[in-house]
């Protein structure tokens, strides 16, 4: 909001330099957003007015706050006093008119408007005096003719939108106040014609919809330069019906903007008074006949109690009953003081005071936040046990990072294309009012989200790369579940004087995925896994019983080539955190004793088909061999020279160790046999 | 004829050698030294020996001795310089410590998170319960609960993103045994603040009660140096008997000091629909000190933070009764924090993962 200081000053005789005005009402709820020196030592301060307060959208609302901050007087404009002009027909909607008069005014809707004032004046259309020309502009309005300048002087200065009609372009000279018709369109004065709902309030005349009401006017009964009557229009429409109307039509003006908010059903006659005395004042036209006033159920202002206790029970403060008494009726509330506290009456405007609270937000604002002792709330209750979903990602920052990857953040929605390889696409989510199409879905997996990020650092020349995210993941059956992502490319061995460096296989990014199952307590079964968004015979699964924890392998070259990467390998991994959290026991610690007795190693190496998974070659071991093994590794894999087709040379070394005694060499010579026999049977495995 | 070999010849070689002997630090020097004084054709001293004939033959002999005295000390002096050097020589498995290491590759947090973790960890500090809610949410959790009915006006400042079509609810409280009354409705929006979490946690749990909710929200923004449509809050609320507008300014001063530094702290009133008194907290412009900069739009504060006393409409909506508690609540943006903190002057890099930019925060 706009203020010129020289305007507010006729209303509060405030001392202070624009800057120091600006100053002390920010911290009294009116933020300043800029302060804009007009040279003359006038100034034009932009006033941050908050949502609840449609009431200080004007000169003399800033200036009852101006004058309750700095403790001084307000002056109202000068208007005639309430009872000079006629008003009439309070008893309801119906009435014909004061006989004689030239407008008919009807409220067919008195829901959707519960006051409507009007007047016809005799005009003689001209530019507006140059002093209410300067005070539009420094506001930010247009001047266009006396009439319609004054129309929107008295907005600036009361907040009252008005407007003016043509009194010839209303047929039957009549105003009706009603909704819309089904299929009924209006042309409004931007020239747009608006399909108007049934839902919808407008202003019409014997015919047709000529205005919408609240909103803005219509073009056929606009104010021209051979306009010579006025029907000047000062009403009260219901905010949610102007918001929703306001809202359809895409239409947001200044009159929307402050009924929307909630306007004072007790200001209409009082701005048509001034207005009608401005048009007056500045030679731009005459009333005729008497202000008409349809005001079917006068609204009484709210009556609230203030407790004593409750205002010091909330603020932590005991604020004197004087400046109680001071700042209300400063802010136009009535106060009378009892014993234990105050009945307030709470002027019509402030639509924002309901509750005993706003009455003591009204007194914290303007006693003043700075005066509010410094206090810290006692302990409370011993507290909860943190989230685990916290704890986890923490340890896996801590994990991750400490593999040489850096953390990601990245938008929780991508473009539908990037998402489509990560889910089915029925279980893809879909944003009903996107950005735009690169926010199009929520994302089914944070990877689209770092492979973008890989090949934004791939671009800046940047070729290894080791990112991590953490974060939830959408899908349409299973709502919203945490992952961890991880995306690798690059060298795995940084390149040294000592040895050229190694750039990332399958192997690492498998110990990535088995270092964050380690870190929350389980241990997986890596299996392979077809998938599309992974290469080819470089995909697995890793599993917890029958519950998959985690998806990885090779990134698809298609998804790489599409997000401009090479043929370099990016690995990455999709780890599902919930599922961890499902599958996993909660950890309690039990030392074992340490080994009292030695271990005994025994090598073996075996021809195999080259399909075979080393996984199912281990379980055969397991089955065949004695509890006293206790760990197998596989150490050489050979294919080649002196090998045939389709076979394998695997080697492996079994270690073997029991709690109870020394194991001798034919211990482990029985062993062995036992698992060679095994394998000869389930393989058809050939030693080497 | 060359020049007769005098004692003073002998004594000015002899300090010659003393001086190349202290600045001759390798073999290399050393067998210099040995050629030039040593050397069998051009050698100093040898040179000497072979001119002993123009000696008159009185002083031949003495001046002989002296001759042969100065190189047997040359080569004693050598040799011990030379035992000396190999004695110091690194063994022959010796590295070169100032090559580079071998790198261990480490990553870094991102620092929005970095951020998370500082403000996680001064509210624990403060007996504050940390936990997390769902991302996408329902209407009445996000907005209703909060005292903004539909068609309530506030609903504009915070433009929110709609799903296309409902899908499961939020995730909360699956760690807890047994899972509260979880309030489950179909998620119908992306929440627009971590609020919704308060209106959850206050139905689960009576009072007092004292958390906060970090956490993504999204909103309907596009990208700009200062806007990102995601971004990272951190709510917090705290409920109980007697909790005043005092207790919040208390809990803020010492939160953003401890965050911040030495600060200047203050309070602003403002408007929220779900507190009532609300406040903007800002705290003295720490790039001009509060005299007033264009950091700080020459008013010498910087707005930090969102905050009240929780609308008793709220707690009337979760079935606390006002009159028995109060409570406020807050709601402070890791991005602006992290700005301020680190010198970043654009949003947009949080969101970039550039590591360029990641590797500037310390491990």
């Amino acid at each position: 909001m706009n203020i010129l200081v020289s305007w507010l000053r006729e209303y509060v005789e405030v001392p202070d330099s624009p800057e120091d005005l600006a100053r002390t009402m920010s911290v009294r709820g009116f933020s300043v957003e800029g302060i804009e020196s007009s040279g003359d030592g006038d100034a034009i301060v932009d006033f941050e007015v908050t949502a609840n307060r449609p009431d200080c959208m004007s000169v003399v609302g800033m200036a009852r706050e101006v004058a309750t901050a700095y403790n001084l007087p307000l002056r109202l404009p000068a208007s005639p006093a309430a009872d000079s002009g006629t008003k009439e027909g309070k008893d309801g909607g119906v009435s014909d008119g004061v006989p004689g008069s030239v407008i008919d005014i009807r409220i067919d809707d008195t829901d959707r408007c519960p006051r409507y004032v009007g007047a016809v004046v005799d005009v003689h259309v001209a530019p507006s005096p140059a002093w209410l020309q300067a005070r539009l502009q420094a506001a930010g309005v247009r001047p266009l003719s006396n009439v319609v300048d004054v129309t929107n002087y008295v907005l600036l200065e009361l907040g009252q939108p008005m407007h003016a009609f043509d009194l010839t372009a209303l047929a039957g000279g009549q105003i009706r106040v009603r909704t819309a018709r089904p299929g009924e369109t209006l042309r409004t004065l931007d020239g747009q014609t608006r399909a108007m709902t049934t839902d919808m309030l407008v202003i019409a005349d014997g015919e047709r919809a000529t205005a919408v009401a609240g909103v803005m006017g219509g073009g056929d009964s606009e104010v021209t330069p051979a306009t010579t009557t006025i029907v000047l229009e000062s009403a009260c429409f219901d905010a949610l019906s102007v918001r929703r109307t306001s809202k359809a039509l895409g239409l947001k003006t200044e009159a929307s903007m402050r009924f929307e908010r909630g306007a004072d059903p007790n200001l209409p006659l009082v701005a048509m008074q001034r207005a009608v005395a401005l048009l007056e004042s500045i030679g731009a036209g005459t009333l005729r006949g008497a202000i008409i006033d349809r005001y079917p159920a006068p609204v009484q202002s709210r009556s609230l109690r203030l407790r004593r206790t409750r205002l010091a029970e909330v603020l932590g403060a005991a604020v004197p009953d004087g400046d109680v008494r001071r700042i209300l009726r400063s802010l136009d509330f009535t106060a009378g003081a009892d014993d234990d506290g105050w009945d307030v009456g709470v002027p019509t405007r402030r639509v924002d005071v309901t509750r005993e609270v706003d009455l003591i937000e009204e007194v914290a604002r303007h006693y003043g936040f700075d005066r509010i002792p410094v206090t810290f709330p006692p302990p409370a209750a011993a507290p909860r046990p943190l989230d685990p979903r916290i704890m986890r990602a923490r340890q896996l920052r801590g994990v991750l990072t400490g593999a040489g990857f850096s953390e990601a953040v990245t938008f929780g929605f991508v473009a539908a294309a990037a998402a489509a390889p990560f889910a089915a696409e029925d279980d893809i989510v879909p944003i009903a009012n996107p950005l735009s199409e690169t926010f199009a879905v929520l994302r089914p997996s944070a990877l689209p989200g770092l492979i973008d990020g890989v090949a934004h650092n791939r671009r800046r020349e940047r070729r290894d790369v080791r990112l991590f995210e953490i974060g939830a993941r959408f899908g349409r059956a299973r709502g919203e579940s945490q992952a961890v992502a991880c995306a690798w490319t690059g060298l795995a061995a940084p390149a040294h004087v000592s040895g050229t460096g190694r750039d990332v296989d399958f192997f690492d990014m498998k110990a990535v995925v088995e270092r964050v199952c380690e870190t929350m307590g389980v241990t997986a079964d890596v299996t392979s896994h077809t998938v599309g968004w992974l290469a080819p015979g470089r995909s697995a699964a890793a599993h917890v019983g029958d519950t998959r924890v985690a998806t990885f392998g090779q990134l698809a070259r298609e998804i790489a080539h599409t997000n401009g990467l090479s043929d370099d390998p990016v690995y990455v991994a999709d780890i599902d955190l919930d599922a961890i959290l499902r599958v996993g026991a909660e950890r309690h610690i039990r030392v074992e004793p340490l080994p009292r007795y030695p271990a005994i190693t025994r090598d073996l190496s075996v021809l195999l088909d080259d399909t075979l998974a080393a996984a199912d070659v281990r379980q055969t071991i397991r089955h065949a061999a004695p509890a006293t093994l206790i760990h197998i590794i596989e150490f050489d894999r050979y294919q080649g020279k002196g090998i045939p087709d389709a076979k394998v040379s695997l080697s492996l070394r079994l270690t073997f160790r029991s709690s109870e005694r020394t194991l001798t060499d034919a211990d482990a010579q029985t062993a062995m046999d036992q698992v060679m026999a095994a394998l000869t049977a389930a393989h058809g495995a050939v030693q080497r | 004829m060359p020049e007769p070999v005098d004692r003073a010849t002998i004594e000015a070689l002899r300090a010659d050698f003393r001086a190349r002997l202290s600045s001759s630090a390798t073999d290399r020097d050393l067998q210099t030294l040995n050629d030039d004084f040593l050397g069998r054709r051009s050698g100093t001293v040898t040179g000497l020996l072979k001119s002993l004939g123009t000696v008159p033959a009185n002083a031949r002999r003495d001046i002989g001795q002296l001759v042969n005295t100065l190189k047997r000390e040359i080569e004693s002096a050598i040799h011990d310089r030379r035992a000396a050097l190999a004695s110091s020589r690194p063994p022959a498995d010796a590295v070169d410590v100032t090559l580079p290491a071998r790198e261990i590759p480490i990553g870094r947090v991102h620092p929005l998170m970095r951020v998370r973790q500082q403000v996680e960890d001064i509210f624990a500090r403060m007996g504050y319960e940390v936990l997390e809610g769902p991302e996408v949410e329902d209407d009445y959790h996000n907005f209703e609960a909060l005292n903004m009915p539909p068609d309530h006006p506030a609903r504009d400042m915070q433009d929110t993103l709609y799903l296309n079509a409902p899908i499961a609810g939020g995730t909360w409280g699956a760690h807890m045994d047994p899972v509260p009354e979880a309030q489950v409705r179909a998620a119908t929006l992306l929440r627009t603040h971590t609020s919704a979490m308060q209106i959850r946690y206050m139905k689960t749990f009576p009072p007092p009660i004292r958390i906060i909710v970090p956490g993504r929200v999204y909103r309907r923004d596009s990208l700009d140096l200062s806007h990102t449509p995601m971004f990272q809050q951190c709510e917090g609320l705290v409920v109980g008997p007697g909790i005043t507008l005092a207790d919040l300014k208390g809990t803020f001063e010492a939160m953003l000091r401890e965050l911040f530094g030495d600060v200047r702290v203050r309070l602003r009133p403002s408007f929220f629909p779900y507190t009532e008194p609300s406040a903007e907290i800002d705290i003295s412009c720490q790039s001009c000190g509060g005299d007033g900069c264009g950091t700080c739009k020459r008013t010498g504060w910087i707005e930090i933070l969102g905050s009240g006393m929780v609308h008793p409409a709220v707690l009337e909506a979760v079935g606390y009764d006002p009159e028995q508690v109060t409570g406020f609540a807050f709601g402070i943006g890791m991005e602006r924090v992290a700005m301020l903190k680190y010198g970043v002057d654009d949003i947009r890099l949080f969101y970039e993962n550039d590591l360029r930019f990641l590797e500037q925060f310390p491990v």
